[in-house]
């Protein structure tokens, strides 16, 4: 149609009727009404039945189902009557330069350089303070905006008090009676061997920083002696063939819950770092570049598991300030 | 009018599609039945038969337990927040134990004890049977003192008979391959012939390892069972309880085909790579409420929502919404757009 | 009527003139073009659903006992977070069927910018003058997996307060300021002052939406005031656009395609069920799950965190862990830069500084092709990699080998990715010109003798359809006679 002119303001001549780019793409438009119609109506009736599923308070399925149909039903019709019974064209618009013309960029820039220029150059005085009292009240707001949100970690490992402020202590002291989550106290006889227990100090049950796997090791058969503590300089660390890690993953802090009790290895269930229980819980695999710090424990006069001392470093993920 | 003639005959066309949607939607609902899927009943009873030989001292059989979950038509309206804010009260589930029927109330002993969980002597007349069994089945490798071999085959003596049934209950022993972890598989015993083997072996060491348990989970805590299975459990068999691998080839297997039985013996004696639980670290009360709360939740989960998707989490969801999701809805942008 | 009201409209707003040039506009007609509309209509969903599910669930850690309806958590203490959560799912009617599909709405958002953005980068759409639109685009990007990983972490359950943990940890590796980020964001040490629900829930409900929405503005703001790029073909040039008007056709598929994605959706949370937080519990943190992963678009941060080798540097008093730091912190800052700056780079590289209307074939551009092809390679593997223990498990592998596999194949996948993309693009644009024909399928047969010989297909309806020249979108359509009327056309007239 290139007798018609290309891009007009205003209105456009009228198209014809029968003009070929208003005429629907499908070879047989009643037919195809006809389909789109029905698509319609399956959608009504989905969403009348939604209605109902919801009215007789039905389940999920029936729910989801009722709504997915009336809306399948609904949007294939109304895709259908704009994909074949809507004039397709092509029809065509031109792209206009969108930026600006020369004059006027020449413009803007003289409004910000001499017209603005001319204010700050005359001013600088007011130009300083202003700049200087907005830095100062951005830095300022920052305070309340960040600071507020918590207290600052604690600087060194002297910190003693709550966990909550420190990362290098946990609530383990000399003598902490071995408690489990629910506070029954842990006696020597409570595991068996190859046993494995999460327990915390008493009055502390459940805190996350203080949690720690207490594994009676295994034995390699039933009637083997048991397994000696090969940690380096902690072999005095277990008492009785108990050995007590804190439990918490020096990767990504993720409890490390997983004991095969054979090979003698726990293993981290989020990124599968795998720990030698018998060399002091160094990391074999993985991630995990340390081993899990180990806590002393021994056995009081009336069979009761008890703290020997803390542990001699900070539990869980390394951070910057850790020595 | 066109527009008049189309839709006339468009209205004659219809009516059969539309009153066929109709009839397909009711009598879906009236099959399906309505909400009220959701207030299944969770029975334990006879789920996993295909594993259960004529004698089992599980309560799988012993008694038809019936767990009914509210349903929420009952409750949405009128209690809008059905969890008390503040409170300390532990609601008991809505347990209720229905009468066991009179033939498993005749063969199976429930225990009435409030454990709900005690270890059983085999009879003596078990040893003699047993005893051929073992030869014929177990002695190649295990020896015939059952004392193993070196390299080969643990030694059994001390083990006791609910370890033992539970590896041959489980279809683990015999073995299939020697190389690698023992697999579930179906047992190669009936529950008499499983149970022989034990009274045989426990007779070699008279009153040393584990007994088989019976567990009655009829009564027991199903949130104090969840606890503990979080606690303790769920770190190797996953949450949904559906295993998962584990170090050196080692892996955790799924519990969903577990009875109650194999699931004490299986905390008691530590097969494998688990750790052994005794009766100090988890009690007998605990050991039932975990072992209910596998067979009657990890077993029937409430897949409310849908298809579960295996119950590996968002690995499977991933999978569904990019291949299913986007791809379904890629499908549709091709429809209808432009293709060339 | 319509004349009568518009004119009221126009007296007091003047919508006229912008209106018609609005609904007069053009789009180029592809189906690539829609992927977008997927995320605009997920996103529409999400606030939907999202504002649904606001009215029910209660940002707070304060412990409660739990009385609902699901027996098996009756008399559990658990937050008030994870109690309304499951309290929606059961207790308020179509809660869950909402809470699924905002779930899936997350998922499907996400991956539809991602496919959305494949198509924008290897068609060269984010040249000159669109720049400005693809930064913009990858900012949401950025900010749907954030506030994705926030609503995932919302319901408080097992497998959500396990990622909260994670993200504390990686916080707490960044040098020098990490911990304290870590204790001013979460109140204190893990697992906090229980300020971190509702912090998050804030995060996630106002402030990235509002971000996300303004984004989205200036998104389709851009769209309509750049035009659309069209793929060059007949009668398409550098200055003009060729496709169908926005009223009545685009705006009837586009509402269509709106209903379907919806139904998608909804068919999704109803039949595929995604987070059972009832099956979980409650999140305590010395409790874990075997098998926990994050969802998908937080996958290849999860597999990378997997793969590191453990190195952990120490010295001077200062511990920097490396196998977090690097994999957590340091690679999603430089792909997220890499996308960002991607205009800029090809501009340099290339010295091109024309604008650019007509999209590329991927095949004419075959070292862009190959580099976009590298990085979903590299991406999709680190994404495989985060399911490490699923697939060893799945497949009955030893987890190290698994493990090694990936270590492997990660850093020379991208490679070789790289090498088969060029020469598949340089062997398909020696095959010769063709673009707008429509392929013929090739037919292999098996002739009475037994042989086998391949002839192109018969031909399929439309494929001699020669398309019309294009013609400017006219106003005003002559009334003819009824008997020239189309059923379901254009016949409504204006004179």
């Amino acid at each position: 149609m290139s007798d018609r002119d290309p891009i007009v303001e205003g209105p456009l001549p009228p198209a014809a009727l029968d003009d070929p780019h208003l005429q629907p793409l499908a070879k047989n438009p009643g037919r195809t009404e006809g389909i789109a119609a029905l698509s319609m109506i399956v959608g009504f009736l989905g969403f009348l039945g939604f209605g109902f599923t919801y009215w007789i308070n039905a389940s999920t399925q029936w729910l989801a189902l009722t709504l997915g149909i009336g809306m399948l039903g609904l949007g294939a019709g109304v895709i259908a009557w704009g994909k074949y019974l809507m004039p397709q064209g092509p029809f065509v618009e031109e792209r206009h330069d969108f930026h600006s013309t020369e004059p006027e960029r020449k413009a803007m820039t003289a409004v910000i350089t001499e017209r603005g220029g001319m204010v700050i150059k005359r001013r600088k005085l007011l130009t300083g303070l202003f700049a200087a009292g907005s830095a100062v009240m951005g830095v300022v707001l920052l305070f309340p905006l960040i600071r507020s949100l918590g207290p600052k970690p604690a600087k060194s490992e002297q910190t003693f008090g709550t966990t909550d402020n420190s990362l290098y202590t946990t609530n383990w002291r000399q003598g902490s009676l071995v408690t489990t989550v629910d506070g029954r106290q842990v006696r020597v006889d409570d595991l068996q061997t190859g046993g494995v227990l999460t327990v915390f100090p008493r009055g502390h049950e459940g805190a996350s920083a203080d949690q720690v796997i207490l594994i009676r090791l295994a034995e390699l058969g039933p009637n083997d002696p048991p397994y000696q503590i090969e940690a380096p300089g902690k072999t005095e660390w277990g008492v009785q063939g108990y050995v007590a890690y804190s439990k918490l993953c020096t990767h990504l802090g993720c409890p490390v819950g997983l004991y095969q009790q054979q090979t003698q290895q726990l293993v981290c269930p989020c990124h599968q770092s795998i720990f030698n229980v018998n060399a002091g819980c160094v990391p074999e695999f993985g991630p995990a570049a340390r081993p899990l710090p180990m806590l002393p424990i021994t056995v009081d006069s009336q069979g009761r598991l008890r703290a020997n001392g803390t542990f001699n470093e900070a539990v869980g993920p390394g951070f910057w300030e850790r020595p | 009018m066109t527009a008049d003639r189309i839709r006339r005959s468009l209205g004659a066309r219809l009516a059969a599609p539309a009153a066929l949607v109709g009839a397909v939607a009711l009598t879906g609902l009236v099959v399906f039945g309505t909400g009220t899927a959701q207030a299944e009943t969770t029975t334990t009873a006879g789920s996993t038969s295909a594993y259960e030989g004529p004698v089992t001292t599980s309560t799988n059989l012993a008694g038809g337990t019936t767990r009914t979950t509210p349903t929420t038509s009952a409750t949405s309206l009128t209690t809008p927040t059905a969890y008390g804010a503040g409170t300390n009260a532990v609601a008991q589930p809505a347990v209720a134990t229905a009468l066991p029927s009179a033939e498993a109330a005749a063969r199976y002993e429930a225990p009435s004890n409030q454990d709900g969980l005690y270890y059983r002597d085999l009879p003596d007349a078990y040893i003699a049977p047993g005893q051929a069994l073992y030869a014929s089945n177990c002695a190649s490798c295990h020896g015939t003192q059952a004392n193993g071999k070196e390299g080969v085959a643990p030694n059994l003596l001390g083990l006791g008979a609910g370890t033992v049934d539970f590896w041959v209950s489980t279809g683990r022993m015999p073995l299939a391959n020697t190389s690698a972890q023992a697999t579930r598989k179906p047992p190669r015993f009936n529950r008499t012939q499983t149970l022989q083997i034990a009274a045989y072996v426990q007779s070699l060491t008279p009153g040393q390892g584990t007994k088989v348990p019976v567990v009655n989970t009829a009564s027991a805590d199903l949130e104090a069972g969840g606890e503990l299975f979080t606690l303790n459990c769920a770190a190797c068999h996953t949450i949904s309880g559906a295993g998962d691998m584990l170090a050196q080839g080692a892996y955790a297997p799924s519990l969903h085909l577990a009875t109650s039985t194999q699931i004490v013996e299986a905390i008691r004696s530590g097969p494998g790579n688990m750790p052994h639980f005794g009766p100090g670290n988890i009690p007998d009360t605990e050991a039932r409420d975990i072992a209910a709360y596998v067979v009657k939740v990890l077993q029937h989960p409430q897949d409310s929502g849908g298809y579960g998707l295996g119950g590996i989490g968002p690995v499977g969801e991933g999978f569904v919404g990019l291949l299913i999701g986007v791809g379904a809805l890629m499908a549709i942008c091709f429809w209808i757009g432009d293709r060339s | 009527m319509i004349d009568k009201s518009l004119r009221w409209i126009d007296d007091r707003l003047g919508i006229a003139k912008g209106g018609r040039t609005f609904l007069d506009k053009i789009f180029p007609d592809h189906w690539s073009f829609m992927l977008g509309e997927i995320a605009l209509y997920s996103f529409i969903l999400l606030l939907a659903t999202g504002v649904f599910l606001s009215l029910y669930y209660v940002p707070s850690a304060h412990e409660i006992v739990y009385h609902g309806t699901y027996v098996p958590l009756q008399g559990q203490r658990v937050s008030e977070a994870y109690a309304s959560s499951v309290s929606l799912s059961f207790d308020v009617r179509t809660g869950l069927l909402m809470r699924q599909a905002h779930h899936w709405a997350a998922d499907i958002f996400l991956g539809s910018i991602a496919v959305h953005m494949a198509r924008v980068f290897f068609t060269g759409a984010f040249r000159k003058p669109r720049e400005f639109n693809w930064l913009v685009g990858v900012s949401m990007l950025i900010l749907g997996i954030v506030n994705g990983f926030l609503g995932y972490s919302l319901p408080d359950d097992l497998v959500s307060g396990t990622g909260i943990r994670i993200a504390f940890s990686i916080i707490e590796s960044i040098p020098v300021v990490g911990s304290y980020l870590g204790f001013f964001l979460f109140g204190g040490n893990y697992p906090g002052s229980g300020v971190i629900i509702p912090r998050f829930f804030t995060i996630h409900v106002l402030i990235v939406p509002a971000l996300i929405v303004g984004l989205l503005a200036a998104h389709l703001g851009l769209l309509v005031k750049q035009k659309h790029t069209q793929f060059p073909g007949k009668g398409r040039t550098e200055k003009n656009v060729v496709g169908t008007p926005m009223f009545p056709t685009f705006i009837a598929k586009t509402t269509g395609f709106l209903f379907m994605s919806t139904a998608v959706t909804f068919l999704l949370g109803g039949f595929a069920q995604i987070n059972p937080v009832w099956q979980f519990g409650q999140y305590q943190p010395y409790q874990i799950s075997y098998a926990v992963q994050p969802d998908w678009y937080m996958g290849w941060l999860d597999g990378a965190l997997r793969i590191m080798p453990s190195w952990e540097w120490v010295g001077w008093g200062h511990t920097l862990p490396l196998m977090v730091f690097l994999p957590a912190v340091v690679f999603p800052g430089l792909i997220f830069t890499i996308l960002m700056a991607w205009p800029f780079i090809e501009t340099a590289w290339t010295k091109d500084r024309e604008y650019h209307n007509l999209l590329d074939r991927p095949r004419d551009r075959p070292k862009r092709t190959a580099a976009g092809a590298a990085m979903l390679t590299l991406l999709l593997m680190v994404f495989f990699a985060s399911s490490t223990d699923v697939l060893a498990n799945f497949f009955q592998l030893p987890l190290e080998a698994v493990l090694w596999f990936f270590r492997f194949v990660v850093p020379l996948s991208p490679i070789v990715a790289y090498y088969l993309t060029y020469k598949i693009c340089v062997e398909m644009r020696e095959a010769g010109e063709d673009v707008g024909e429509r392929k013929r399928a090739l037919v292999v047969k098996r002739t009475a003798e037994g042989e086998y010989i391949t002839e192109p297909s018969l031909p399929r309806p439309g494929d001699g359809h020669v398309e019309l020249d294009a013609i400017p979108l006219p106003t005003f359509i002559d009334t003819a006679g009824p008997e020239l009327a189309t059923p379901g056309g254009v016949r409504r007239v204006i004179r």
